[in-house]
């Protein structure tokens, strides 16, 4: 029973990190509408960026969040004002912005090829950093704690995200446009900018997320394929353009992926994760918060 | 017998009463029009009757069936075809092949299509645009070309969503015309429209919306000159031409 | 000669020119070569029906090769069953599977249709290669299926040398793009078009839209299935990541809508040009810089959606058609 108990803990912290994952998907969809597919390789341009920061100067990771989300930032900045605002701006009336779609696609393969190209095949970890194999003993039970930190992160984050939208200038901005972009560029907000930062603020979480990583988790360059789907995953549990929803729906992953192996095969437990997604995607599509999107 | 009957028809979106309690009959081969501010619900009235959503509360006949929740496709098939306010061609294809997709609704033969859609561009003056691209088209033309695409089903009724506006007075003219020569031809016609002009000179009879309540209805000439409905378009910029 | 015919005359010169190539290309290198080209010009023009006429953006579609492949290979292995026959029975499973998923998603918006079928895509992969067996049928996971090389002949399917692979991939190449221009033509092609472009406007017009991709999605598994079952009889070894990754589906993706989806030349426009650049990168940039294709494929289709979202078809159509016409002594129209 202990170890039921031990494991939904630690599939709660795993999840939140998934979900910290997600968050920047959620973040980005709720914005400018759409779903961007290379979300995962941006995850791992975070881990890789994370990785760099650590093994090069020897800052604790989480230390080493100076360096990777203002990175991050202007990644996804640029990203956004280069290549994907073009496309953005002949689609303005088409009904569905399919291109924008194909081209996060053909983003998501340059990014994780070119990874491979520059970083090579093999797997990295940061061995002797501060928090790895780190574990907290509570009464009978072994806590991660580098999961544990990632926990704390995801939270504040959320947090930081949630004051940000609902009590800055700039956050207010942000909702305006993701509600009626039209509406909002009427009232000044120069809803192209409010993209880029938008897509920055979505790319410097997964930094975040990166970071809360990369001190137990191998980087490698196709690592963001198992995580883009997750994100999707989640996003769609926890319900597109919902904050909380995002956190929530890593939760359950967490705790499914956790909790699951003590009963079943693991490979049933992925198998659960894919049906209740596909169950999702059909009975509730706006997932557990999402606003209703006319479908 | 009546082609159309709405009997006490309610949509409500939420909390939005959106039409309250309408009542209407459109017999066979008369041209009747809709006439209300804007917001009034006329649109949200034609979504009901051409299957887009079905009433909240109420009945939809069409030719004695109850339509209420059937599909737009389903009604095409049976004979009612709409035209939509804002005009959606398929924009990257020719005219012709707009038309023929409506075509296609009596005859699974491209031929026969095709020779239908020609017969329907004549019909409305567009046979010399037949293979022009249906994105490059003036406001005018499309505006016809989407009454084209409706009349290639050969509809019994044909529901007309503010065909006119855009159009400059000697347009609206011929398309006043072209509607005339569509009801003797034996065609059913509802319109919603803004534009007294053609409303005066069209409608057999007019039933006017005011924040989805009918508060009149009658001749053009009745309506006119009810003192309800010049009360609700005070101070409005629609001056009966 | 009349532009018409001075348009299709290349096509023609083109097809016999197709047929001769093996009796003078002796190499089965460039016939190996050669095969892939065609196979991945059917894939994508198969793909075409759904994701170019339906205007849809399917992203698993390897998932219905895997089910060909498997399908027939299994029938032909455990129970002697024809791979002809088993070409068959896949392509009616890949159809069953592709309406099924295809049901509930096409009401959605086009993201989510992405989305479902790359997670479904995905969800019988990783499913297939932790199964060993499903029933009484050997699905041996990760190790796949070895077929082998026991009777040649046409009713194994199995055959000694490229030459006959060769001809029966150009055949189904030719059928699927004779089937595409059949349906471009038909009404379920003017419906699709429709209902791809503007949905409510087409339903007011007669057009079960939904319906009407869901056969287009039917036809394009089921055609896809075809090319699983070829591709096992020809490599004479499947596995999950062969047959059904994720990044099979992409690249057939990324050609059609590179060449042009929607349109029937697009799709075997864009295996002509990008397969070849794949090959030539793999061959001799494989081991220096790995998965270098796949980067080029992505810029190529970024700079394509710039610059000519409808695929590179547009252009080119317009170019050979102006070449042609020069040639032929055609005036143009002043």
């Amino acid at each position: 029973m202990l170890f039921v108990i031990e494991d939904t803990i630690n599939g709660i912290l795993m999840g939140s990190i998934y979900g910290l994952a997600a968050l920047g998907l959620t973040l980005i969809f709720g914005v400018l509408k759409v779903i961007n597919f290379a979300h995962g390789s941006l995850l791992m341009v975070g881990m890789y960026v994370a990785y760099w920061a650590v093994a090069l100067t020897g800052l604790h990771p989480y230390v080493a969040l100076l360096i990777v989300v203002p990175v991050m930032f202007l990644f996804g900045y640029l990203l956004q004002d280069i290549i994907i605002k073009p496309i953005f701006k002949a689609e303005k009336d088409v009904r569905e912005p399919i291109t924008v779609i194909i081209v996060t696609t053909g983003l998501w393969y340059i990014l994780d090829n070119l990874s491979l190209l520059v970083f090579g095949p093999q797997y990295r970890n940061l061995q002797d950093n501060p928090l790895r194999g780190k574990m907290l003993e509570f009464g009978d039970m072994m806590i991660s704690v580098p999961k544990l930190w990632g926990f704390c992160a995801a939270v504040a984050c959320t947090a930081a995200i949630h004051i940000f939208l609902q009590k800055t200038r700039m956050g207010r901005a942000v909702r305006a446009t993701s509600l009626d972009r039209d509406a909002a560029s009427l009232q000044g907000i120069n809803q192209y900018k409010i993209y880029n930062i938008a897509f920055g603020i979505g790319t410097a979480v997964a930094g975040v997320a990166g970071v809360a990583l990369v001190p137990f988790y191998n980087v490698f360059p196709s690592v963001g394929v198992l995580f883009d789907i997750k994100c999707f995953i989640i996003v769609v549990l926890g319900g597109l353009g919902s904050i909380g929803g995002a956190l929530l729906g890593g939760m359950i992953v967490g705790v499914i992926e956790s909790v699951g192996p003590q009963f079943m095969a693991a490979t049933w437990t992925e198998a659960i994760v894919y049906g209740l997604f596909l169950v999702f995607l059909f009975l509730k599509p706006s997932g557990l918060f999402g606003v209703k999107y006319d479908w | 017998m009546n082609l159309l009957e709405l009997k006490n028809v309610r949509k409500h979106f939420g909390g939005i009463k959106a039409i309250e309690n309408f009542s209407l009959n459109v017999g066979e081969r008369e041209i009747v029009g809709l006439i209300g501010p804007n917001g009034a619900g006329k649109s949200t009235l034609f979504n009901c009757v051409a299957g887009v959503f079905p009433p909240t509360f109420g009945d939809i006949l069409f030719q004695g069936d109850r339509i209420n929740r059937q599909k737009p496709w389903d009604l095409c098939r049976k004979g009612l075809a709409r035209t939509f306010q804002i005009v959606k061609p398929f924009a990257s294809r020719t005219v012709l092949y707009n038309v023929m997709v409506g075509a296609f609704a009596g005859t699974d033969k491209r031929a026969e299509a095709e020779r239908r859609a020609r017969a329907v561009l004549e019909q409305l003056n567009l046979g010399h645009l037949a293979d022009q691209r249906a994105g490059n088209l003036t406001i005018a033309d499309r505006k016809r070309l989407e009454i084209a695409k409706a009349l290639a089903t050969r509809p019994r009724l044909l529901l007309l969503d503010e065909v006119m506006a855009g159009l400059r007075p000697t347009e609206v003219d011929e398309m006043v015309a072209i509607i005339k020569r569509l009801r003797e031809g034996g065609m059913t016609v509802f319109v919603i429209e803004h534009i007294m002009r053609a409303i005066m000179a069209l409608s057999d009879r007019v039933a006017v919306l005011h924040f989805g309540v009918k508060i009149a209805e009658g001749t053009p000439q009745e309506v006119a000159h009810d003192e309800r409905v010049i009360k609700a378009y005070l101070g409005d910029e629609y001056a009966a031409a | 000669m009349s532009p018409s015919l001075a348009r299709k005359l290349p096509l023609v010169l083109a097809a016999i020119v197709a047929l001769a190539l093996p009796l003078v290309l002796r190499s089965p290198t460039y016939l190996h070569i050669l095969i892939l080209l065609y196979l991945y010009a059917y894939l994508t023009t198969s793909w075409n029906l759904v994701g170019g006429f339906a205007g849809v953006l399917p992203l698993g579609h390897a998932t219905f090769v895997g089910i060909g492949a498997y399908t027939s290979t299994i029938l032909s292995l455990q129970y002697g069953i024809s791979p002809w026959i088993g070409m068959l029975v896949g392509a009616v499973l890949a159809s069953i599977v592709g309406v099924i998923i295809g049901l509930p998603t096409f009401k959605m918006r086009g993201a989510y249709f992405a989305l479902a079928t790359i997670a479904f895509a995905e969800g019988i992969r990783v499913m297939t290669e932790n199964i060993d067996t499903l029933g009484p049928f050997q699905i041996n996971g990760p190790r796949g299926l070895q077929i082998p090389p026991l009777t040649t002949g046409f009713a194994s399917f199995m055959f000694a040398t490229k030459e006959p692979y060769y001809y029966i991939i150009l055949a189904m190449l030719a059928g699927v793009l004779a089937l595409t221009w059949f349906i471009s033509r038909s009404k379920l092609g003017y419906y699709l078009v429709a209902g791809g472009e503007e949905p409510e406007a087409a339903q007011a017009l007669g057009v079960n839209v939904a319906r009407a991709k869901l056969i287009a999605m039917a036809m394009s598994s089921f055609l896809t299935a075809f090319a699983g079952t070829f591709w096992a009889q020809f490599t004479l070894y499947i596995h999950p990541k062969s047959v059904m990754s994720l990044d099979i589906s992409f690249e057939i993706a990324f050609i059609a809508l590179i060449g042009g989806r929607g349109s029937i030349a697009g799709p075997v426009l864009g295996a002509l040009l990008l397969r070849p650049v794949g090959d030539f990168s793999r061959i001799y940039f494989g081991d220096t810089v790995p998965g270098l294709h796949l980067i080029i494929f992505g810029v190529v289709l970024i700079l394509v959606m710039f610059f000519q979202p409808r695929g590179l078809q547009e252009p080119l159509t317009r170019i050979y058609t102006r070449v042609v016409d020069r040639l032929a002594g055609v005036r143009e129209a002043a």
